[in-house]
């Protein structure tokens, strides 16, 4: 029996002219299926999961059918409230603010707990107990308020909270996303675990194809608000049939070996509305023809899955040709180093734990560096300090034989040199650009302030060093898309030629179509640019792709460093080991104990 | 947080409806703009306004009068437009005045951060254990009143509300990757704050500020009201309103008048505060 | 929180209110020498000056000591309640407020009150309504409360509840605690409705804040139903809501002083503007500093109040 049914889903703002941001989804899953809802931002997947509970925010609408069980959802009035908790449940992303941070963690998963057992405080306790067990934490838990609790845990008393109502279905939005990948692990194998023991269904919305496919038995890949290919993951992984489809998993930064260049996928997720009367990834597609664009492909069986793609008999299945594997270098005489890190350690006032703790590493001129780590690392701290946006507590810093440790104790002419000779790329796109302030505005007062010629041609010459066209420098950072402006960021870091370039998460925030445009941006710059990286991320696979040598951080420490291909291939710390067992892969071996 | 990469996919999910300036916005902005040019021109406009007229005495609304005579025998209708200036212009120095005072303590404040920080933060810890209008009433009162000190004074305690909120705003922009990009190109910190920091904690002290000329239109007209903002006899709003408070049956309109074009222009400058936040907070989210 | 954290809580902010009530009492002994004219001068008031009662106002107020010592012996009397004569009446400045302060408190307490009981259900139902009918009216009548001076407001009850309707008196406190309530409702409703439309505007921000808010999609997302999920918003605005009522206190407290004036009550209010109108600067000083007194204890109570209903604010720790 078929525990949810979407047929023909559409959403868009509310009013007359609202523009719609979804359209045409279908969606079964039946009683104890685990199905996977696959997509990068835009997509559209977390409104369909919110739509299906009928918890979209005010001011959008919803038209199109949904039944759960034998009922029809009416979209007017809030029909799904007598549902929710008992047949549907939603957990959501971010475990730091799903909870309610003033009620214990026991009462909040006593307030969904079902009737029978809410009935006395003795039930309640046990039921409490029962589910604290169930995600794997002590009964003591159930007196902590949530601001005591790791993302980790506050993730497992989401999912007891979740599940304390028994429902039939579990919806987990990006359940994961927020956590490290040891605890993303731990996660997603609890829930794996959980649905198969209750026999229970599971929506799982993901922008990770790996995850989708080691959790779930179906997988549904989604853009720009429609359907493009639904089917068994064993089906889609081996043989994807839609060109989206192919291109994403192409473009996942593989763990095992290092590419020339990494398969993009060119421009970004367009807005549903905007590819309305064609396949929305036309513009995008390797493979599209005059007639892609003619109409809007429909959902249609083709070999043992549904795709919506005109040309699928056409261009038949399976993986796309696999990427040239890059050959190992041969390691050299890297030379005198043009940053050097000795004992370096960090105590942030008011903590008890120390951030960094004798940290040392050496660069040299041309040499691309990884950092990795998980948060709390000290990684970040690091690069800060290099940089000098922080200063370290002890140890030294050395950047072509001028001490850095200080920056503020330098005198100006040389901080001004050094400057110009060790810029830096941030995490988040979103915050990087002034919002207020046009790309050229940007990118000419960085030029000036590294004694550089800032003319129109000067201007022009640095937006095509990083991919973009002349004419965005009349464009606000709103108008563009994430992967535009961390490209607008990397130039306002090239404007001084830097000799070493400090990444900062530089493409974490990214969705991994955009992720791989920039990996190999920064790769081509580094070649021909001749400068040094310093590479910080907590993506193994993209160290592997981007650097010679890494360090790997465990709670401001190093604890093991090298050549890359060295120490992702053979690990020797146990915490290196365990981070790359921890990284998704597409079997669900990786979820297994 | 401990988050590795920000928390994706709640652009729209997260968006709620957005407000459209109605019928009560347009009318309030007509009524601030009326209020102004009453206060620019306005004794220009009724020149004879305060001569004053003993043998009329408090007259009820009548022909020549539409809303009568105080018991001065002076037009009230002309006396409203008169007593605008010191009643607007006076408020609008006060939020002009703070906003100024407090963006030159907040912003540093909450740029550099320590000792300028603490400074900052315990000045205005002390002042706001004060309420400004109390002060006020002491310290016109006591200095011998007059509408120049009114106005200093409140300006010197409407200010640290400005630098709390210019700090808090600044504090929140500080740590933003443009800001540190900002400080890695060499940019100097006086640079930073005023090109890169300031615009994007203009809209929420913008905003502030025509609060505050609300609130110090209000305080000014109390001020008045109890003989301490202007001399008696003057037309301004409040003191109007005191003059005449116990004619309420004579003619009730020399008292109620005043009293009338003070609400309404403190509400409307309200309004059109509240919508001046949505609209540039709206902006700012779109960005 | 265990007792020794409270107890480290509560000295750090009786210490801080303590330093800002010193502070501003040296403000308010200084009012004596910032008054124009020499500080004899202003002490005697309409008394003839010779050179005998200089003398002897001299003596009296220790002029002659240096300022600190004389701020120090008049902070020392003011513990004890005894704050000197009035220049105006010639009575004890104690006695006179002690006459007038009951009204005061009572007015204070009816305003904060009604402000409260109306103001929180209306701000938490426009939350819960927002964008609708409810929320529109709550919102623009919050405006105009909170945007209205207490004078005016009260000219206006006046004319159409007192002299309009006849429903209530215009003049007077009555004799019976009953007749005063009865006397007091309108000042009180002029006195409150600022406070009202305060209350309602931060309520209703900070449920509406709340409401937003992640854990309510998730409460909602589990079949929590509709109390339930008010109930959690409503506890963690209360933050702001305990920030409102402080503030709506000192603002009764400080709008008292308009609205005794508006309907002529003999309460500490309309004594503060008749001595700082007549100049009498003692009297001036020892209201002002028990202003300042029951606004840092009001200030007190809601920093207490804060740690009560938020404990990672005493702990010093943000949530993430």
């Amino acid at each position: 029996m078929s525990l949810v049914s979407v047929r023909g889903l559409n959403v868009s703002l509310t009013g007359p002219h609202g523009r719609s941001l979804l359209s045409g989804v279908d969606l079964g899953i039946a009683a104890g299926e685990s199905v996977a809802l696959v997509g990068e931002s835009g997509s559209g997947k977390s409104l369909t999961a919110r739509a299906i509970l009928g918890l979209l925010p005010p001011g959008l609408t919803r038209t199109g059918s949904i039944r759960i069980g034998d009922t029809d959802i009416d979209p007017g009035a809030d029909a799904m409230a007598p549902l929710r908790g008992g047949t549907v449940a939603l957990l959501l992303q971010d475990p730091f603010t799903m909870l309610n941070p003033l009620r214990r963690v026991g009462r909040q998963i006593a307030d969904s707990l079902v009737a029978h057992e809410r009935a006395t405080s003795d039930t309640r306790r046990m039921a409490v107990t029962r589910r604290l067990a169930e995600v794997g934490l002590l009964a003591s838990v159930a007196d902590r308020y949530p601001f005591q609790l790791s993302g980790g845990m506050r993730q497992r008393v989401g999912i007891a909270a979740a599940l304390a109502g028994d429902p039939a279905l579990l919806v987990a939005d990006e359940p994961t996303t927020a956590l490290d990948v040891t605890t993303q692990r731990d996660v997603l194998a609890l829930v794996r675990r959980i649905q198969h023991e209750r026999g229970m269904g599971l929506l799982l919305i993901t922008h990770d194809l790996r995850i989708a496919f080691s959790v779930c038995d179906r997988a549904v890949v989604m853009y720009a608000g429609r359907v493009m290919e639904d089917g068994e993951s064993t089906v889609i992984r081996a043989r994807p049939a839609h060109p989206y489809t192919r291109a994403l998993l192409a473009a996942e930064p593989p763990l095992d070996r290092r590419l020339v260049t990494i398969p993009t996928i060119p421009g970004s997720v367009p807005r549903h509305d905007d590819v309305a009367g064609s396949c929305p990834f036309a513009d995008r597609c390797a493979l599209v023809s005059d007639e892609c664009r003619r109409g809007r492909p429909v959902l249609a069986e083709h070999d043992g899955r549904r795709v919506a793609c005109i040309r699928a008999a056409e261009i038949g299945t399976g993986q796309s040709a696999p990427s040239a594997v890059a050959p190992v270098p041969t390691p050299g005489d890297p030379g005198p180093a043009l940053l050097s890190v000795a004992g370096l350690g960090k105590t942030y006032r008011g903590s008890e734990t120390p951030a960094l703790i004798g940290v040392s590493l050496t660069v040299a001129p041309g040499e691309s560096v990884g950092i990795v780590g998980e948060s709390g690392s000290g990684k970040t701290t690091l690069a800060r300090c290099v940089v000098g946006l922080e200063t370290p507590g002890s140890g030294s810093i050395t950047f072509d034989g001028s001490d850095i440790t200080d920056w503020s104790s330098l005198d100006a002419t040389r901080r001004r040199d050094l400057r110009r000779a060790v810029q830096m790329v941030f995490q988040d796109p979103y915050s990087t650009l002034n919002p207020v302030r046009t790309v050229g505005a940007t990118l000419r007062e960085a030029l000036v302030a590294m004694g550089q010629p800032a003319g129109r041609r000067d201007l022009a010459q640095l937006l095509t060093l990083v991919g973009l066209p002349e004419g965005y420098a009349t464009k606000r950072p709103a108008s563009l898309s994430g992967g535009e402006r961390q490209r607008v960021s990397i130039a306002r870091a090239l404007a001084g030629r830097p000799q070493l370039l400090v990444c900062d998460e530089s493409v974490s925030a990214l969705d991994v179509s955009v992720q791989a445009q920039i990996l190999d941006l920064l790769t081509g710059l580094q070649r021909d640019l001749g400068m040094a990286l310093l590479f910080i991320t907590h993506d193994l696979a993209v160290v592997r792709q981007v650097t010679d040598k890494v360090y790997v951080l465990h709670h401001g420490a190093c604890v093991e460093h090298g050549p890359t291909g060295q120490v992702l291939d053979n690990p020797r710390d146990d915490y290196t080991r365990g981070l790359l067992q921890s990284v998704p892969r597409e079997d669900s071996g990786w979820l297994m104990p | 947080m401990t988050a590795q990469s920000p928390v994706r996919g709640r652009g729209l999910v997260r968006r709620g409806f957005q407000h459209r300036p109605g019928a009560m916005v347009w009318v309030s902005l007509v009524i601030v703009a009326a209020a102004l040019v009453a206060a620019i021109i306005g004794p220009l406009l009724v020149p004879g306004a305060t001569d004053q007229h003993l043998l009329t005495g408090i007259t009820p609304p009548g022909p020549g009068h539409p809303l009568g005579t105080d018991q001065l025998g002076r037009d009230v209708l002309q006396l409203l437009v008169a007593g605008a200036r010191t009643a607007v212009l006076g408020a609008l120095v006060v939020a002009l005045g703070s906003l100024v005072l407090g963006n030159m303590i907040g912003v540093p404040a909450g740029y550099f951060g320590g000792w300028r920080d603490g400074l900052a933060m315990r000045w205005a810890d002390l002042m706001f254990s004060l309420p400004a209008l109390l002060v006020a009433i002491v310290v016109t009162g006591v200095l011998g009143g007059g509408f120049v000190l009114a106005v200093l004074v409140l300006v010197v305690l409407f200010s640290p509300g400005d630098a709390r909120l210019a700090r808090a705003a600044v504090l929140d922009q500080r740590h933003r990757p443009y800001v540190e990009a900002a400080r890695l190109l060499d940019l100097s910190a006086s640079r930073i704050m005023s090109r890169h920091v300031w615009p994007n904690v203009m809209p929420v002290v913008t905003a502030n500020a025509f609060l505050n000329f609300a609130f110090a239109l209000v305080a000014l007209a109390s001020l008045s009201f109890l003989g301490l903002g202007v001399e008696p006899g003057s037309p301004d709003w409040g003191r109007t309103l005191a003059d005449n408070r116990s004619q309420l049956l004579a003619n009730p309109w020399a008292a109620l008048a005043p009293a009338i074009a003070i609400v309404t222009t403190a509400v409307a400058v309200t309004i059109v505060g509240d919508w001046v936040h949505e609209r540039l907070e709206a902006r700012g989210r779109a960005r | 929180m265990t007792g020794q954290e409270w107890a480290r809580f509560l000295a750090r902010r009786v210490a801080a209110a303590i330093a800002v009530v010193l502070v501003l009492s040296f403000g308010i002994f200084a009012l004596l020498y910032l008054a124009p004219g020499s500080v004899e001068q202003t002490l005697l008031g309409t008394k003839p000056a010779s050179p005998e009662t200089i003398g002897a106002i001299r003596a009296q107020y220790h002029l002659d000591e240096p300022f600190l010592v004389q701020y120090l012996r008049w902070l020392g009397a003011a513990l004890h309640l005894d704050f000197g004569t009035s220049i105006r009446s010639g009575s004890q400045v104690g006695t006179e407020i002690s006459a007038r302060l009951p009204l005061t408190i009572v007015l204070v307490l009816y305003g904060s009150a009604l402000a409260v009981a109306a103001g929180l259900p209306l701000g938490v139902w426009a939350a819960v309504r927002r964008g609708l009918a409810v929320d529109r009216l709550a919102t623009g009548a919050s405006i105009a409360a909170v945007s209205a001076p207490p004078f005016a407001v009260g000219l206006l009850l006046l004319f159409v509840f007192a002299i309009g309707l006849g429903w209530f008196p215009v003049y007077g406190t009555g004799e019976t605690p009953a007749q005063t309530l009865w006397h007091l409702t309108l000042p009180a409703i002029a006195l409150g409705l600022g406070g009202m439309g305060l209350i309602v505007r931060l309520t209703r921000a900070a449920m509406v804040g709340e409401l937003d808010q992640d854990y309510i999609v998730f409460a909602r997302a589990r079949g929590l139903r509709g109390r339930t999920v008010v109930g959690y918003a409503l506890r963690n605005s209360l933050v702001p809501v305990l920030t409102a009522a402080g503030l709506i206190v000192t603002s009764t407290l400080v709008g008292t002083v308009l609205v005794e004036v508006t309907f002529a009550l003999p309460g500490l209010g309309s004594l503060l503007v008749d001595s700082v109108t007549f100049k009498d600067v003692p009297v001036v000083q020892a209201v002002a500093l028990l202003l300042t007194v029951l606004i840092a204890i009001i200030n007190l109570v809601v920093d207490v109040a804060y740690a009560v209903v938020d404990p990672r604010i005493a702990l010093g720790r943000e949530a993430s």
